[in-house]
């Protein structure tokens, strides 16, 4: 498998689980607890045998042993199939000299990939570029290595909005990397409807330190995704700036996390691979972070 | 080169420097930053500003530059001054016949101008001349003698005032001197708040003064009552040895009219001869008459004293020595009853009258007043400079100029701006 820089990312994140927030339905044995009980070696538990149980999953010890008719029940597991969109939006391309937010994007978004693959989920892409790039979800092994091809010829630009790509992803569960600098309402709603209907969404918020803290001196900001908005940082606007920055960094957290989603902060200077642990140390069946 | 307002001058150096300065605060725009976040930044002005080592926008600050120091230029009136004389003149003559001899009074203006220094000549009686520049070489051929008594000096000083503002420009200072006999007569109420608004000395040169000779009219002989004028003179004093006026009917001017003339007397010239008549209006002072009368040539260098309806002169008068020559250029009707009439006799009396002003020179009948001659030092130029100063054409040039640089910088402006705004 050709990984090219990617891989010592890939070591990092190897061993690392990002199971299921809740049980899945997923008749396909996988890594993920599932929501059905048959046969699998997993004991879970023994019930009475009632009418109807299927008589190959009558504990025939236990009956000769206890004179009692007993159905033994083991926990399925199941696959998840998961989509990750990655926001690859002008914004994205900051610092425009380094292009540190979009390829720490780009390697969060691989380092999700392959800790879902190695579950055995099948995963799938999604750029949302000016000429979105999807690649359905798939378990086979080359799915890693499409994806950093993918992510690596694209060059962010445009401002594609990502609302419509959530409501086509054809997955369980969803990643979506992005700086939520674009149609941040519509993803909201959408996110919504996902997770009302069962699924599950990850919101991870790239932001990168040059955004908190824009380099000294006076300078003329230009937004990336429209030109008209030019504004002048100097000293005078640099602390109402980063107030109303803050402001809305927290209640984008807010907002995101009650609508179901798991929010969770991505800085451009962190290690993608401590990302990827931390978002797995903060996973459990039944709930999250 | 002078300056009217040098404020005005200084007032746009410091502009100048001002804008200097301006440019040397350089507003520009930041540098042009890329960032997402921009839309948290509060929208205010586009522009920062910072001190800069070097002026920006060299041609443009040029002619900024150059618009206020024009402006100023122009505001503070520059005058070409050239060489400056120390001391400059103003003569002031008097003509009136209260001069005992206009000739002496020419010798002293003369006299005034040998050192070259710049002067003007105002002559003056009741009204003044205009001011004219003064050389050593002038002659007497100016204006003929004035028929007024007395030169008003009230007049003559504030034409003198005048006069001094044009010429302050020309030295540094100014005298202001009075050529003139001057009697009571020519000194009223004014005078002398007139004369407080010299800045400075006056200087008086004082001429002789004609003393009026108070005789009445008398002839050398009678005229024959069948002479047109027989009944207007009839009582006329004749003597023959001491007579003010001769009459010469229908005689030449002779050599010893002119020595009577000379020494005070009046030689009245009145023509015989025949010319058609006509119905005329002759009028002298208050007196007018209507009747048939003929006219004859007159002499045109002397002074009008009676005229015809039209303003044709009817009788001349030209002054010599003392006493003068008069010509009547009326042709008197030989029949009717033209000499009884009131109104003719009192203008034939007029006509053989002595002299006007004949007088004799007479002594310096006491000093001037004290107030006239005070002061120590002639007048100072920047205290006789006119409040009211003719337009300098340098100051239109320089008004041009600022002008020209404004609209330039108006041209060089605008792409400027452009440019910032890229």
């Amino acid at each position: 498998m050709t990984t090219g820089p990617y891989g010592p990312l890939l070591d990092a994140v190897r061993g690392v689980r990002w199971p299921a927030a809740r049980r899945i339905a997923g008749a396909t044995l996988g890594a993920h607890p599932s929501t059905l009980r048959g046969n699998s070696s997993e004991f879970s538990e023994f019930r009475n045998y009632r009418q109807g149980d299927d008589p190959r999953r009558v504990d025939w010890r236990l009956l000769a042993r206890s004179d009692r008719a007993y159905v033994r029940l083991t926990t399925d597991r199941a696959t998840l199939r998961t989509a990750i969109i990655v926001d690859a939006s002008a914004s994205m391309a900051f610092p425009s000299a380094t292009l540190e937010k979009w390829a720490r994007a780009r390697e969060i978004a691989i380092g999700l990939a392959a800790v879902a693959h190695a579950d055995g989920d099948p995963v799938g892409l999604t750029i949302a570029a000016p000429r979105p790039t999807t690649l359905a979800p798939r378990a086979r092994r080359s799915v890693l290595v499409e994806m950093i091809g993918a992510l690596d010829a694209t060059v962010p630009a445009g401002a594609e909005p990502l609302a419509p790509h959530l409501a086509a992803a054809r997955a369980t569960r969803v990643a979506i990397v992005t700086d939520l600098l674009g149609d941040a309402d519509a993803l909201l709603a959408g996110l919504r409807l996902r997770v009302a209907a069962g699924g599950e969404v990850l919101v991870v918020h790239v932001v990168a330190p040059a955004e908190i803290e824009p380099p000294a001196g006076a300078l003329l900001a230009v937004d990336p995704e429209d030109a008209t908005v030019r504004r002048t940082l100097d000293g005078a606007a640099r602390a109402a700036y980063r107030r109303a920055f803050m402001e809305w960094l927290d209640g984008t957290a807010a907002v995101f996390r009650a609508a179901g989603a798991r929010y969770l902060r991505a800085s451009s200077a962190e290690p993608a691979a401590r990302f990827i642990r931390r978002l797995a140390d903060g996973v459990a069946v039944g709930g999250g972070r | 080169m002078n300056f009217l307002a040098p404020w005005a001058l200084a007032l746009g150096a410091a502009g100048a420097l001002g804008v200097l300065l301006l440019h040397l605060v350089a507003w520009r725009r930041p540098a042009t930053f890329l960032l997402p976040t921009a839309r948290f930044i509060p929208d205010r002005r586009l522009l920062v500003s910072r001190a800069v080592s070097r002026p920006r926008d060299l041609l443009l600050l040029a002619l900024r530059m150059l618009v206020l120091l024009f402006a100023g230029a122009a505001f503070a009136g520059p005058l070409r001054t050239g060489q400056r004389a120390p001391l400059a003149r103003v003569v002031l003559l008097d003509r009136s016949t209260s001069v005992a001899s206009r000739a002496d009074a020419w010798q002293r203006v003369r006299m005034l101008a040998r050192d070259g220094a710049p002067a003007l000549l105002i002559e003056f009686d009741s009204t003044t001349t205009a001011p004219r520049e003064l050389t050593a070489q002038d002659t007497i051929d100016g204006p003929p003698r004035s028929l007024v008594a007395h030169g008003s000096l009230s007049v003559a000083l504030a034409s003198a005032r005048r006069a001094a503002g044009a010429l302050a420009t020309r030295a540094d200072s100014v005298e202001l001197v009075i050529v003139s006999a001057l009697e009571h007569a020519g000194i009223d109420a004014a005078t002398q708040s007139i004369r407080s608004t010299w800045p400075g000395a006056v200087r008086v040169e004082r001429v002789a003064a004609r003393r009026e000779s108070g005789s009445t009219a008398s002839i050398e002989r009678a005229v024959p009552l069948s002479d047109p004028l027989g009944p207007a003179l009839v009582r006329l004093p004749v003597r023959p040895g001491a007579a003010t006026v001769r009459l010469r009917r229908g005689a030449p001017l002779t050599p010893g009219d002119s020595t009577f003339a000379s020494a005070g007397g009046a030689v009245v010239m009145w023509d015989t001869s025949v010319a058609p008549l006509r119905a005329e209006g002759l009028a002298h002072s208050d007196d007018v008459l209507l009747a048939l009368l003929g006219r004859r040539a007159l002499p045109t260098a002397a002074v009008s004293i009676a005229r015809w309806s039209d303003g044709a002169a009817a009788a001349r008068e030209q002054p010599l020595g003392l006493g003068c020559v008069r010509t009547v250029g009326v042709v008197l009707p030989v029949n009717g009853d033209l000499p009884l009439r009131p109104a003719f006799q009192r203008i034939v009396q007029a006509m053989v009258a002595p002299c006007v002003g004949a007088a004799t020179a007479a002594a310096d009948t006491g000093a001037p007043p004290a107030w006239l001659a005070d002061g120590r030092a002639a007048a100072p130029s920047s205290a006789l400079r006119s409040d009211i100063v003719p337009p300098s054409r340098l100051s239109s040039s320089l008004f041009a100029l600022a002008m020209l640089c404004a609209i330039a910088e108006l041209f060089v402006r605008a792409p400027s701006r452009a440019e910032a705004a890229a």
